[in-house]
């Protein structure tokens, strides 16, 4: 799906994962905690990020646990908000 | 106690100095150092910048970080910034150098003088929320660009549990911090103290050195021609592993005094039997102050054409001193530092003959400030 | 075991969105007064406006006070300086022949960031250098140093949040070690787009008047101000039979080499930092009135606070002021030292102001109303970005 890819990109490039690359990451892995690796920090950054690229709103991090559990969950996010 | 009476602060120690790390524009670690001293002055790297709408280029004394991946992986450093980079970078050699790298780090404190702070990130922060709104600032950027994030991430790589500093306060950013490495190790709050100066060079500073000082990008930096600017801009990060004296023979000997002052009330009392490095470094403001006050008959010598014009030069003076006393070894002033007559000034390498070294800085207001190093 | 020399406390000033000096701000604070709004001076695009703690009372009591040369925050340690100084009991003849350091913390203070200057620079503009000018001479510790002729030892400690606590915890340390006979040390930090940018981007800002350790707390108010305390050595404090307002007895620092942005959740640094506290002035928990706790009113903060108290302080009152006066930054320590040091002065402390329903997972809870205190010590704690902890415990009168 072409938004999962592109989150994959974006999420490389915007947290800096200069050693990985799309392949690496699995649509449905967890992105937080012992998948990726990512942190709070990376969380809030995923939060601007999102608003940046997709112009969508990530109100608060309850919201943002539920969006950032994998790709599949975050495109899915993101697309709910677009079309709403 | 006795009562003081706005005098100068002297305070005498015996401060061992352990590790050196250190990273500017002549490379990387005490070895670069020490044949960029030996090699004599090396020409800076030109950069561009753009200035009432035309591309100028200019010299400045910068660095790269790569080493820096000998001691951390590229993963742990995917959100560390260039300023951050060169005090990691500083401070992993100082801790390597010392043979303490793989210690526990539970009582060793950090402290950081920068003059100017993460200014590139600073920057890099406002181009988030200037190109793509204030909702769209990156936190990344931000928590990146406060001054402390550097002692953080030493912290954090090293697992540096003892206090954590950061003092900005200029030229004076080096002496000043310094009290608290002094104090923490007198007061054994903690063995041992990673010590250093950072600065990192930015767009937005070479062009405001552009519009204060309209440099001309060909001559050489001149420290010793008091009366004119010359001052060129450079980078990077020195750092020491400080400890209390254990006994043995640190090998770059002990910091042993530090004078801090103001020139309005009273002037540096340079030891009789000491070699004298001077801080100047081609600001005109500054150098009057140097002309006041180095006695034509001290033997001295200016480094700072091999690194360049930072606030926290300072430190850089000091690993040099430190280099000296374990090659026992005094360093020549780069040849086209300035005219030089009426002072003692070492063109040529010799022998360090005197037990001391100290280091003297002014900043352009006067305040000043000398540490003394010594063998033993 | 012995303790360390305590370092009389002989003047402070103060100045925050709770009022314009000291008495002011303890006015404020006691009649439960807040009321933080959207900044006035600067406006951003941000959906929602965070509300803020401003100073927009007539600043600061007199114009001589405000100047162009330099910045905001400057200004705001100069007026605090001044009426530390002031209420010391001390004149600019007077201090000019003492050694006199001065330790200020700050972030904003120290930090080149002028939106202005940089818009017109990076698109080819030809921006005046004022600006860059005015940061140069606006050094806090600088300023304060210039404006009164003193040639002491002069820092500006940028360490996040924890400044203010830290200049105050190095300039006893500079009294102690005989550097100095007095040291103006204290924080201030001005309000500034960049940092309410920061803080919102971070996630940790409150929509609403912040809730300190209350169960809905969704983050910090952000807000500015300025806190100086003249230390001085007891020697010199008994030659000019100037009473001391309290003694600096001891402080402690900790860090938790965690993350950049988080405090270690199991809070050892600020163990770590109350504990050396502790030792050092050789005290006992029964000794500590309360505590004025960092409370910003973040989840993470609070939570961490809160375990730590229950741990070492278990059953200490304690309350955060933050709720008045929004999270200053770099001043926050000092102004929580002004507190502290006037409400062991008065034996009671004010509500915590926004903590209205325990949090189930919090061990413990500050005050939810004005409360008498008892004991000769009080402390104060900050937490900062970057992990470092930082105490100061205060000792009643001149100890």
């Amino acid at each position: 799906m072409a938004l999962n890819e592109k989150l994959k990109t974006i999420i490389i490039k915007e947290l800096n994962l200069e050693d990985m690359s799309p392949e690496d990451i699995a649509d449905d892995a967890p992105l937080f905690g012992n998948g990726l690796g990512l942190d709070s920090l990376d969380a809030v950054e995923l939060v601007v990020q999102v608003q940046k690229y997709f112009g969508v709103e990530i109100k608060d991090m309850d919201e943002g646990r539920v969006a950032f559990q994998s790709i599949n969950s975050l495109s899915n996010f993101i697309e709910e908000r677009r079309s709403a | 106690m006795r009562l003081l009476f706005s005098e100068k602060v002297i305070l005498d120690m015996r401060i061992a100095v352990r590790g050196i790390g250190i990273v500017g524009g002549f490379g990387c670690g005490i070895g670069d150092l020490k044949e960029a001293l030996i090699a004599g002055q090396r020409t800076p790297q030109m950069t561009s910048l753009s200035i009432n709408n035309q591309t100028i280029e200019m010299p400045v004394h910068l660095c790269n970080t790569f080493p820096v991946e000998r001691f951390v992986n590229k993963r742990a450093l995917r959100r560390v910034d260039h300023f951050s980079r060169l005090a990691v970078l500083g401070s992993f050699l100082a801790l390597e150098d010392a043979n303490r790298l793989q210690n526990d780090h539970e009582n060793l404190a950090v402290i950081i003088a920068t003059g100017y702070g993460a200014s590139k990130t600073t920057f890099s922060f406002l181009d988030t929320a200037i190109d793509y709104g204030d909702a769209c600032a990156s936190p990344t950027h931000f928590s990146n660009s406060v001054h402390n994030a550097a002692a953080a991430h030493v912290s954090i790589l090293l697992k540096a549990r003892g206090p954590n500093l950061t003092v900005s306060q200029f030229e004076m950013s080096v002496p000043s911090a310094f009290l608290a490495a002094r104090q923490w190790l007198e007061d054994k709050t903690v063995e041992a103290v990673l010590f250093g100066g950072v600065d990192e060079y930015c767009g937005v500073l070479g062009y405001c050195w552009q519009r204060f000082f309209e440099p001309d990008p060909t001559i050489q930096m001149k420290p010793l021609e008091w009366n004119s600017d010359s001052a060129i801009p450079g980078e990077g990060a020195a750092f020491f592993l400080l400890t209390r004296d254990e006994g043995d023979k640190p090998k770059y000997g002990f910091i042993r005094n530090i004078q801090i002052g103001h020139i309005r009330k009273n002037r540096p009392q340079v030891p009789e039997d000491t070699f004298l490095f001077l801080g100047a470094d081609g600001h005109k403001f500054s150098g009057t102050h140097y002309a006041l006050c180095v006695q034509q008959d001290t033997p001295s010598a200016v480094y700072t054409p091999h690194y360049g014009s930072f606030p926290a030069s300072f430190a850089f003076d000091m690993a040099i001193a430190g280099l000296s006393i374990q090659e026992r070894t005094i360093y020549a002033t780069p040849e086209h530092a300035g005219d030089n007559s009426g002072l003692k000034i070492v063109s040529d390498q010799k022998d360090l003959v005197s037990e001391q070294i100290s280091c003297l800085k002014f900043s352009c207001e006067g305040e000043f400030a000398m540490v003394t190093m010594s063998v033993t | 075991m012995s303790s360390i020399p305590p370092v009389p406390v002989t003047g402070i000033g103060c100045l925050c969105a709770a009022g314009a000096n000291l008495n002011e701000c303890m006015d404020s604070l006691f009649a439960g007064k807040r009321k933080p709004l959207p900044p006035t001076r600067f406006s951003s695009d941000h959906q929602v406006a965070y509300p803020v703690f401003e100073i927009t009372s007539a600043f600061p009591a007199d114009s001589s006070n405000q100047r162009s040369d330099i910045l905001f925050t400057a200004e705001l340690a100069l007026v605090a300086a001044k009426e530390a100084i002031e209420n010391a009991g001390w004149n600019r003849e007077g201090l000019k022949n003492r050694q006199v350091g001065v330790c200020i913390g700050t972030t904003v203070g120290s930090a080149m960031n002028n939106e202005e200057f940089y818009r017109s620079y990076r698109s080819g503009g030809n921006p005046s250098m004022e600006a860059i000018t005015r940061f140069l001479n606006s050094n806090p510790a600088k300023v304060i140093a210039a404006e009164f002729g003193l040639t002491g030892p002069c820092q500006t400690v940028v360490n996040a949040c924890s400044s203010g606590t830290d200049a105050i915890g190095l300039g006893a340390s500079w009294i102690r070690s005989g550097i100095c006979d007095v040291v103006l040390a204290g924080g201030a930090d001005e309000l500034c787009r960049v940092t309410y940018n920061g803080f919102i981007s971070l996630m940790i800002c409150d929509t609403s008047p912040c809730r300190p350790f209350d169960a809905s707390r969704k983050g910090l108010n952000l807000g500015e101000g300025s806190a100086v305390l003249v230390l001085e050595s007891s020697d010199l404090c008994r030659s000019r039979k100037h009473p001391a307002r309290a003694s600096v007895l001891s402080s402690g620092s900790g860090c938790d080499a965690y993350h950049l942005t988080a405090p270690a959740p199991d809070g050892r640094g600020l163990k770590q930092a109350i504990t050396a506290a502790m030792t050092a002035c050789d005290k006992t928990v029964g000794n500590v009135a309360f505590v004025n706790a960092h409370g910003t009113g973040t989840p993470d903060n609070d939570r961490v606070e809160s375990l730590v108290l229950n741990e070492l302080l278990p059953q200490i009152p304690y309350l955060s002021t933050k709720g008045y006066t929004g999270h200053t930054l770099g001043a926050a320590g000092a102004i929580e030292a002004a507190f502290t040091v006037a409400c062991l002065e008065a034996g009671e402390i004010p509500a915590s102001a926004g903590f209205e329903t325990p949090d189930p997972e919090l061990l413990t809870t500050p005050v939810k109303h004005q409360t008498a205190v008892n004991g000769s010590i009080a402390i104060t704690q900050s937490l900062a970005f970057g992990g470092n902890n930082a105490v100061v415990v205060f000792g009643k009168g001149d100890s």
